[in-house]
């Protein structure tokens, strides 16, 4: 059984996100709709990957991503961020802040998946140390 | 590129969430405009409605509707400029912020109800584009005293939000609420915290801190929350399920000299700021160089750990050392990722000379077309750039030249006169850049182009493209302008394919043509000699190998004792130099081991031959990693495309050679 926390203000996009990565895998999806909530589960219960925006009402993804690298037992948690395009220059900050992966909406459903299985491969794999 | 997304099936939730951002968002700006009046920037709602339409902009490029996604880019770029002005907006802009608005309803509600949704207005879009957004410069006498892990949370509107809120007569303070499994199961959530306050308390910031965990902070974590309020201790206290005496106010103090505010803005700002202003020029090859340098600090990484795992095995506690090990690998990544980062160039910078192109062009054709850029803030390898600028150049043309129509006759389809050429670029994921040459033209007629053909018609966009890219059809296909699509596709396709990347198209008839091409962002490229060994075609650099000799079986040496599971270490003598033969299809394992050519490699002053079947060529490949770039095989670098469609592999004949001197007997293919 594999937990993702799917992270995004907007319910319809977090329902597009599962629906892409529901398919054919043993995964467990945990909504949060705001950074604030993101952090709150992520100290409350072990997760095996975030899919994680950055544009959000609260705190933003990078917040949440500084929080996650900032916890000894988040250093390893694979976090794929997905943004919108023009936020390129986001991609940088995303990845130094401590991202896994960075993608830009529009994407599809093999491109994510494709994605997630690798990040997750690579975490068995001991990459994302 | 993968299956389409099936829209479809998230319409409804779309149309629901847009609505939402849609009212919140006329809120948002009539609040700008009561501000305005007063003669008072409104940060909070100018963010608020950033946010709003950035999300508008996400769910409608996901469904896929353009017009709505360009509207909101526009509105955004003037609130994005605006939000760092500390809020500032004018009355011109809050009148072009609210046609957006109508705009963008008009057309959610277009697909509500299945009507065709029209594009973008282009006057709504130069009216935003054309939008000045001027800093106030006001300087602040006036900070809060907060803790210096709390104030490098906030930014600089959240600190002036305070600060103002406090300033007329509010208390700013601050209360924290520790989460834990327990009050979750009691509905007691940083969520319902948060509204529970919200009901009487302005909430400015949230701030995440990470605390000892115990028995009451389980999770190792409390949110700080900095609220103005009238409300009592009590109030926000037991809304926090904390103490009242827990509840601290937020103090302020003067300040003399420069504004405070501006500091965390400059320092986001650093990234762009900093390039333009200490630019220095490098040769790309001394950044291949540092490149070349650090695979052998991975080289050494990976016996590290392999150090350390035998330690492991024989019962010593490497714990420590283990951590190191790690830490050492993710710093070689980070400087690896360096490394690459400075062979970026802007795309915007490589897409400055498209509207000049567009306009000589549309001179020439006397077609009015306007030029839309959207090129973000990508950036791309100047190798790959270099060689993707031909091909994007050559499908704007074909869209000004033949796909768009003459003024008269898009006059008499019903279309603006001036025709639309679109640029677009963003990245896919980490490695992949999508750019996307549209225009708003005649489309591509597939039985037209099949025709010229003679082949079938094709069912889908991606039969068509494969037909439009053969190499024989431009030849055939004289008067373009029944296709609707000119020249040279095939070169367009093949600088792609090279590059390791994918190009697609997607065709409307009568309404417009889009090439995406998905390509990397990095590439390697190298001179390379190309040749054949156990029947198969390997490269390797040109400036690996210090020179190509034939082999004289006579002038063979045997070693004395030197078998190995690669066959027998031969010694060929070449200019007063013994220099021990390997034949490279035994390391491979490859079946045929004729050698009547040897390529000489040459490592830490050591000479070493490889003998193989026979050169090819030479040439200039794009190398493409095999996997993770870190996970290496030891002699193998990468593979590339010869322009046959099938990978070959590029080897690395000096790390091979150090291998074998290292360990005859173990091979590590």
């Amino acid at each position: 059984m594999t937990e993702i926390l799917v992270v995004d203000d907007s319910k319809v996009m977090r329902e597009m996100i599962v629906a892409c990565l529901r398919v054919g895998e043993d995964f467990t999806f945990t909504h949060a709709a705001s950074g604030l909530e993101a952090i709150e589960k992520l100290a409350l219960k072990a997760f095996d990957l975030v899919v994680l925006d950055l544009n959000m009402p609260d705190i933003g993804g990078f917040e949440v991503i500084e929080f996650i690298r900032g916890q000894d037992k988040l250093q390893r948690l694979p976090v794929l961020v997905v943004t919108t395009r023009g936020d390129e220059g986001s991609r940088v900050r995303a990845l130094a802040a401590g991202a896994s992966q960075f993608m830009t909406k529009p994407f599809t459903p093999d491109a994510i998946l494709a994605n997630v299985q690798s990040m997750l491969r690579l975490d068995a794999a001991g990459f994302h140390e | 590129m993968g299956n389409a997304f099936d829209a479809s099936e998230f319409l409804a939730g779309f149309l629901v969430e847009a609505e939402e951002h849609l009212s919140a968002s006329t809120t948002n700006l009539l609040a700008v405009e009561t501000s305005l009046r007063k003669g008072e920037n409104n940060p909070r709602a100018v963010r608020e409605l950033f946010r709003s339409l950035h999300t508008i902009k996400g769910l409608s490029a996901m469904v896929g509707i353009e017009p709505i996604v360009d509207v909101a880019h526009a509105m955004e770029t003037v609130l994005r400029k605006a939000d760092r002005a500390a809020g500032a907006l004018s009355t011109n802009a809050f009148e072009a912020l609210l046609a957006g608005l109508r705009a963008i309803g008009e057309r959610v509600r277009a697909l509500s109800t299945s009507a065709p949704v029209a594009p973008a207005p282009p006057q709504l879009l130069d009216a935003l584009a054309a939008l000045e957004i001027t800093q106030d410069a006001s300087p602040a006498t006036v900070e809060l005293v907060l803790d210096a892990g709390l104030s490098a949370k906030l930014s600089a509107t959240e600190k002036a939000q305070l600060l103002q809120g406090a300033e007329s007569g509010r208390r700013a303070l601050r209360v924290d609420f520790v989460p834990s499994p327990a009050r979750a199961a009691e509905g007691t959530t940083i969520t319902s915290v948060r509204e529970r306050i919200g009901a009487f308390a302005e909430i400015v910031k949230v701030v995440p801190l990470s605390i000892p965990a115990s028995d009451t902070a389980p999770g190792g974590l409390a949110f700080a929350l900095l609220v103005l309020t009238d409300a009592t201790n009590e109030a926000l206290a037991a809304a926090a399920a904390t103490q009242p005496e827990h509840v601290q106010v937020l103090h302020t103090r003067r300040v003399d000299g420069a504004d405070p505010l501006a500091e965390p803005e400059a320092a986001e700002e650093d990234v762009g700021e900093g390039r333009k202003r200490g630019i220095v020029r490098v040769e790309v090859a001394r950044l291949d160089d540092a490149l070349e340098r650090l695979s052998a600090l991975v080289i050494t990484r990976f016996r590290l750990a392999r150090a350390v795992d035998a330690l492991a095995a024989q019962g010593v506690n490497v714990g420590e050392l283990g951590e190191i090990v790690k830490g050492y690998g993710r710093q070689v990544r980070d400087l690896r990722g360096a490394i690459m980062r400075a062979r970026m160039v802007p795309v915007a910078e490589l897409l400055d000379r498209v509207p000049l192109i567009v306009r000589g062009l549309s001179r020439a054709t006397k077609k009015p077309v306007r030029v839309v850029i959207d090129a973000g803030k990508a950036e791309l390898d100047k190798a790959v750039a270099d060689r993707v600028f031909p091909a994007i150049v050559h499908l704007i043309r074909n869209a000004v030249d033949h796909a768009i129509e003459s003024p008269a006759e898009r006059r008499r389809l019903g279309k603006p006169e001036e025709g639309l050429v679109r640029v677009t670029c963003f990245e896919r994921s980490t490695n992949q850049l999508e750019l996307g040459i549209s225009d708003d033209g005649r489309g591509i007629d597939r039985e037209a182009v099949a025709h010229r053909a003679s082949r079938p018609v094709p069912a889908d966009d991606a039969g068509l493209l494969d037909l439009i890219t053969l190499p024989g059809l431009t030849t055939l296909d004289h008067a373009t302008k029944t296709s609707g699509r000119g020249l040279g596709m095939d070169i367009v396709k093949r600088a792609v394919v090279e590059l390791g990347g994918e190009l697609s198209l997607g065709t409307t008839p009568g309404a417009g043509t889009t090439f995406t091409l998905c390509i990397p962002l990095t590439i390697t490229i190298v001179d390379a000699f190309s040749f054949v060994c156990g029947e198969q075609t390997f490269v390797a650099p040109v400036a690996a190998i210090e020179e190509v000799v034939e082999v004289v079986p006579e002038a063979l040496v045997r070693g004395p004792s030197r078998h190995t599971r690669f066959g027998e270490v031969r010694f060929m003598e070449r200019r007063g130099e013994i220099v021990p033969l390997v034949n490279l299809a035994s390391v491979f394992s490859l079946a045929s081991r004729e050698e009547p050519k040897a390529l000489v490699v040459r490592r830490n002053g050591a000479a070493l031959a490889f003998g193989i079947q026979r050169m090819v060529g030479q040439q200039e490949v794009v190398i493409r990693p095999l996997e993770d770039p870190l996970v290496k095989v030891t002699g193998v670098s990468g593979s590339t495309d010869l322009g046959d469609g099938r990978p070959t592999l590029v080897l690395d004949l000096v790390a091979l050679s150090g291998a074998l001197s290292q360990n005859r007997t173990e091979v590590p293919v």
